[in-house]
């Protein structure tokens, strides 16, 4: 069963923020369609009034929020040093807003 | 004196300590290695030979001057590259981010320094760690010591060949879904995945942060304790760091009493020569004084489409950090802040990675969440359930590490098949266990085969000393021939 085509594809590549080439393309619609075919069998699990997992470790965590302080602060140079693009101590992007 | 790659981690230490050998020595022999046989390995991304150099001078400095030396005096350490040495590149094996340098030290990097380690470089990986052959490299695989024709494993294969090749005596590996225990398994040494928890993960790059862990992989389970003892405490850094002190690792070469359970109905499909070799191991068990008992774990079949929803939801929410706006590489071709993202990403991320963040934003979307996300989380509570009441009847359970010993380069196409190909490793991440793979012996290939023992939650200490007991009355572990030599 086919769970999603091109157009499919298209628009989750939108949600993801990411394109790939034609070729990626085809390769991952037949490969994303073959693993969800296989995921198809958690359908015949009952999970009926089963709890859904929100952390591994059941009885060893506790609560421990730390307080929330600053501390570890990269310095700006420091966090710059690895921006593709910067101006002035700051990371450059083109213009986001539209003249109108 | 045999050769210093003969020796296992501790031995060097001892030996260093006790002045028979220099760390200098030490560092420079095992750089000459990694250059005699990076090349045909591909195990290492980069060297870090004035790093190391500086250390053991250091370190020879403190020996000559009778100051305290650390517990992982000039032992050379390799570390996998998705993890942070501050000033040095953590590429994760991806363009993406093959001109990053870490801004600061992971807690594992941090604490394995502060023990005297020698730094020998970053260990080729598949790209953010996902994948079980090495090939998703963004810059070129490894190869396994055995058999350069197969693949090391992954995603720490790169860790794996360099310990198997003893171009390295510790490595660190990350553990999401097997990337510790397979490539372990399939080039014969010791590999270690902590308790969730148990040790720190500031500073490995998350791919799927319920499941990531830290843990070592070294030729003897001797050397993995040690290692353990360093890395295994608390971080405030760390979220998820488990709030117990260090525990201390005490190796009994017996069993008694012990009860090991085997989930059979969950291995009925086992290849004959697997399941031959895997029988054998259990038999060591007995004779150790061992009991071996059936335990039912067979919702584990359906791990593998568990952990695919789960860890490719957590990676897509991971990964879209990577944007190409605060570091990382930046598409050239982009002119407007959206094509920064998608042009950027294109061009960083290898076909794998797009698959899987593609695939983790399709099960956490409206309308499909239920359906995927949800149901993989209940049935992730079920399989939680079952280790829980499996582990009411038994101290651990075994299984192989692997459904075959290694494979060749280029002979698994089909996704589902590479993916179950983790299919005993997985359950331990879903489960936040710690499990550890030892070599098991060989198959007609004469590739190494691995074991592995599950214990529950927090027995990181006795899952280490039933290995230790079983690798020392087996005593697998053996060096690749091609890699015994001196060069």
């Amino acid at each position: 069963m086919a769970h999603f085509d091109t157009q499919d594809l298209e628009h989750l590549k939108k949600l993801c923020r990411l394109d790939c080439t034609p070729e990626e393309d085809a390769d991952i619609l037949s490969s994303l369609n073959k693993v969800l075919d296989y995921m198809e069998q958690l359908n015949t699990v009952d999970t009926e009034g089963v709890r859904t997992c929100r952390y591994v470790l059941r009885s060893l965590m506790k609560q421990q929020l730390r307080e929330d302080e600053v501390k570890d602060l990269l310095s700006r140079e420091q966090f710059l040093s690895n921006a593709p693009d910067q101006i002035g101590g700051m990371i450059r992007v083109p213009p986001v807003l539209k003249a109108p | 004196m045999k050769p210093l790659h003969h020796f296992s981690a501790l031995e060097l230490r001892d030996s260093f300590v006790r002045g028979e050998v220099k760390a200098v020595q030490i560092a420079e022999y095992f750089l000459k290695r990694i250059k005699q046989h990076n090349k045909e390995l591909g195990a290492f991304l980069k060297t870090l030979e004035a790093k190391a150099l500086l250390k053991a001078e250091e370190l020879d400095h403190k020996r000559a001057h009778n100051k305290p030396l650390g517990k992982l005096a000039a032992i050379p350490l390799a570390i996998k590259d998705n993890m942070h040495i501050e000033g040095e590149i953590t590429s994760c094996g991806s363009k993406f981010l093959k001109n990053y340098k870490a801004p600061f030290n992971a807690t594992a990097v941090r604490l394995l320094e502060a023990e005297d380690a020698l730094f020998v470089g970053k260990t080729n990986l598949d790209e953010f760690a996902m994948g079980s052959t090495n090939a998703n490299s963004a810059f070129f695989p490894a190869h396994n010591p055995w058999d350069l024709k197969c693949v090391p494993g992954g995603s720490s294969g790169g860790t794996a060949a360099a310990i198997a090749a003893r171009l390295s005596l510790i490595g660190t590996g990350s553990d999401t879904g097997g990337s510790i225990r397979q490539p372990a398994g399939f080039c014969g040494v010791v590999g270690f995945k902590p308790t969730y928890g148990r040790v720190s993960r500031y500073g490995l790059v998350a791919f799927g942060s319920s499941l990531d862990q830290i843990g070592p992989m070294t030729t003897t389970v001797a050397d993995a304790a040690l290692a353990m003892e360093v890395i295994g405490r608390p971080c405030s850094s760390d979220a998820t760091s488990l709030d117990f002190p260090p525990e201390s690792y005490s190796l009994p070469t017996e069993m008694k009493e012990i009860k090991i359970g085997v989930p059979w109905n969950f291995l009925e499909n086992l290849k004959p020569e697997m399941r031959a070799n895997f029988a054998a191991s259990l038999d060591v068990m007995k004779s150790l004084g061992a009991k071996i008992i059936d335990v039912d774990l067979d919702v584990l079949k359906y791990s593998i489409a568990v952990y695919y929803i789960i860890a490719t939801a957590e990676a897509s929410t991971n990964l879209a950090r990577f944007d190409g706006i605060r570091y990382g590489v930046r598409s050239k071709q982009a002119k407007t802040l959206e094509e920064i993202y998608e042009y950027s990403r294109k061009e960083g991320f290898g076909k794998e990675v797009k698959k899987r963040i593609l695939l983790g934003t399709y099960v956490l979307s409206a309308g499909f969440q239920d359906a995927y996300y949800k149901k993989a989380q209940k049935v992730r509570t079920l399989i939680l359930d079952a280790f829980e009441k499996a582990f009411s009847e038994c101290d651990a359970v075994a299984m192989p590490v692997a459904p075959s010993g290694a494979f060749e380069h280029n002979s698994i196409h089909d996704p589902i098949e590479m993916y179950l190909q983790d299919i005993f490793t997985i359950p331990a991440n879903l489960a936040g266990l710690p499990a550890a793979s030892i070599p098991s012996g060989y198959d007609s290939r004469n590739m190494p085969l691995g074991l592995q023992i599950i214990g529950p939650q927090m027995c990181d200490v006795p899952v280490l000393q039933y290995a230790h007991a079983y690798e020392q009355a087996t005593r697998h572990l053996r060096i690749p021939p091609a890699y015994e030599g001196l060069s």
